[in-house]
């Protein structure tokens, strides 16, 4: 060893010059936090897994509860009725209708409309009938829903109708809703097609509604007549599918609907919040579900976490005596481990986020309750739901290292350096 | 208390307790020290010596009396007064191999300077020192080597470089040479020796006469089942 005095600093030698110069990059108290992470590779990766699962899970769930919800939200509310009026026991096949856009066909006696509007606080009235067109008849359209409404006393598809062509349907003309096969390119608009063995002309397409009606195809209550008359299908003039309703200011639409069934037998009558009353209600249990499989996947990565970081601390015990006594404070070692365990959650839980989100999207597919939710979920929506399942993810991984971290950074140096 | 003293213990005990017996490590041990002194104290193993340098360096509280730094008892201070004290004031060479297995010499070298930047001390010109103080005790070529790549005796003089950091007012050195050559120990020693002339105040404890004995004016105290003798004269 050279000999040296204190304040005059040796010349460096080239050697160590150079190699100086090689590791220019600043030393701080991250590096030991990054460096800590790949002490235990696997250990690391099965902690970054739980997470990541956890968030994947969180994500997903939360993807689907959402999406159905909103479909079923905003089906009721595009509606644009205060209560929806069935024949009896058809409940379930109008919901279908207008949430799973299924083309089915049920009907009552057309002359129930008066009787409806005979009942106190009932405003507005209006009937669809719905016809299913026969998939295979020659010159038809594919199985599809057509439905017929009444021009005059219309309030559901008015609005559509305006924003699309600003005028009523002519005679023999027909306007597609926004997901029908008939919509699959601009060029096919304006065009001429059999309905029912009847011709049609195709005038537009509404703007999506998000209710399963997006998929119908639209006709005047006149036309339906002409289409009846050839005698093809099991219904007569005087049948119709629904009646639509509003009720008066003041009148509350579940009890409207409650005095309707109660006076005529033949109709089941739904207020707009109690559409999919069945549906939400599953949907209910479905969230419990996912609710109870998050908590305790929640749980249990908690659990690891805190497992894991118990074993490093007592692993790395001394080290952090050995910081503490060579001038480290409280908050810094904690904040050395919180990187460590940061980098782990926010890691792992962006793997769980990705894959979640790809999963949500390509799972949509293997779920039939998602694939008739007439709204997907928008782009704000997935990323607030990203951004949860991230900071859920990161929040628990830092949560389960708090406790034992916190322990050995308050014991007295020597003692954890010594092993006591 | 005298001027120049810049190191005061009063009547410090420090009692440790396995499961019903109690063991007293130190027994009311007074010691002052002046500023830019020289203190060796031997003993036998057992005798409290590391338990009364871990007290000094604020890493053990002791049950009784009080250890004055500058005038200021150092167990009255918080956790993070304590810490910037031990950061700041002392160096500290551990007994035992005491470098951190995932920094490289240099980054164990720069970790007190770091603790210290990480409360917005200035820590100058931290990466020239380090590598200057390796290459001081004879590791100039190892600033990249991980402490598993160090003999043990290298990775002691790694942790004494470190001591010499955050250039501490007080050296609390605990068995420094232990396992060193006996080349090399002569030149660590020499680098006490350059130290304490320019000011720097050092305790060290040793349970070796003749490290004691190869400093310039060594005050040398023993210490015995807890209690602290002063020996007359040089050892």
């Amino acid at each position: 060893m050279a000999a040296w005095s204190p304040g005059q600093y040796f010349l460096l030698s080239e050697n160590i010059r150079d190699k100086l110069v090689g590791m220019s990059k600043e030393f701080t108290v991250s590096t030991l936090a990054l460096r800590n992470v790949s002490r235990k590779p696997l250990r690391t990766a099965i902690l970054m897994v739980a997470i990541g699962l956890l968030v994947f899970m969180l994500i997903f769930a939360l993807s689907f509860v959402r999406r159905v919800n909103s479909g079923i939200d905003l089906t009721s509310r595009r509606l644009g009725a205060d209560l929806l009026i069935l024949p009896q026991g058809t409940r379930g096949l109008a919901e279908e209708v207008l949430l799973e856009s299924n083309a089915k066909s049920f009907y009552m006696d057309k002359a129930l409309i008066e009787r409806v509007r005979a009942i106190e606080g009932v405003a507005e009235l209006s009937p669809q009938t719905y016809l299913v067109s026969i998939q295979g008849v020659c010159c038809d359209v594919p199985e599809a829903l057509i439905v017929a409404f009444d021009q005059e006393s219309d309030f559901i598809v008015k609005p559509w109708l305006a924003k699309a062509i600003n005028r009523p349907l002519e005679p023999d003309e027909a306007i597609v809703g926004y997901e029908s096969f008939l919509n699959i390119d601009i060029g096919l608009m304006e065009i001429d097609t059999n309905l029912l063995g009847n011709r049609f002309h195709i005038v537009g397409t509404l703007e999506k509604t998000g209710t399963g009606l997006d998929h119908a195809i639209f006709i005047r209550a006149e036309d339906k007549d002409k289409i009846l008359a050839r005698g093809d299908l099991p219904i007569t003039a005087d049948q119709i599918s629904a009646i639509f309703a509003k009720v008066d200011k003041g009148y509350d639409p579940s009890e409207v609907a409650k005095v309707i069934e109660s006076t005529i037998m033949e109709v089941d009558a739904v207020a707009r919040k109690d559409i999919a009353k069945g549906l939400i209600r599953a949907l209910g249990d479905i969230s419990r579900i996912f609710s109870l499989a998050v908590a305790l996947a929640s749980l249990l990565a908690l659990f690891l976490a805190w497992a894991v970081f118990s074993a490093v601390v007592n692993e790395r015990a001394r080290e952090v005596g050995i910081m503490r006594a060579i001038g480290a404070r409280e908050s810094l070692v904690m904040r050395i481990f919180l990187q460590e365990v940061l980098l782990i959650g926010l890691l792992g839980s962006l793997a769980g986020m990705i894959g979640g989100t790809i999963f949500s999207f390509l799972l949509a597919d293997m779920f039939n309750i998602m694939q008739e939710a007439a709204v997907d979920l928008g782009g704000l929506e997935r990323l607030v739901i990203a951004v949860l399942g991230l900071l859920t993810g990161t929040g628990i991984c830092v949560a389960g290292a708090l406790a034992p971290v916190n322990r050995v950074k308050k014991l007295e140096p020597l003692a954890v350096i010594k092993g006591e | 208390m005298s001027m120049n003293a810049q190191l005061v213990i009063e009547g410090v005990g420090k009692v440790y307790r396995v499961d019903e017996q109690t063991l007293a490590a130190v027994r009311e041990v007074s010691l002052t020290v002046k500023r830019g002194e020289m203190v060796a104290v031997i003993g036998h193993s057992g005798s409290g010596k590391t338990t009364l340098l871990s007290m000094i360096g604020g890493i053990a509280r002791p049950d009784s009396g009080r250890v004055l730094f500058n005038g200021r008892d150092i167990h009255t201070m918080n956790s993070d007064q304590l810490a910037d004290y031990r950061c700041d004031k002392v160096g500290f060479m551990f007994q035992f191999a005491s470098l951190l297995p995932m920094l490289t010499a240099r980054e164990n070298l720069l970790l007190p300077a770091a603790f210290g930047r990480s409360r917005g001390k200035p820590d100058g010109r931290a990466e020239q020192k380090a590598a200057e103080l390796l290459a001081l005790v004879g590791l100039g070529d190892r600033l990249a080597a991980y402490p598993a790549q160090l003999s043990g005796g290298q990775q002691r003089r790694v942790a004494i470089a470190r001591a010499f950091m955050n250039d501490p007012e007080l050296i609390l050195a605990d068995e420094p040479t232990g396992d060193l050559d006996e080349e090399t120990e002569q030149d660590i020693l020499r680098i006490f020796r350059e130290y304490n002339r320019q000011g720097t105040t050092f305790v060290v404890v040793t349970h070796n006469r003749q490290l004691a004995a190869s400093q310039d004016n060594p005050r040398v105290v023993r210490m015995k089942q807890g209690l602290l003798q002063e020996e007359i004269g040089p050892a």
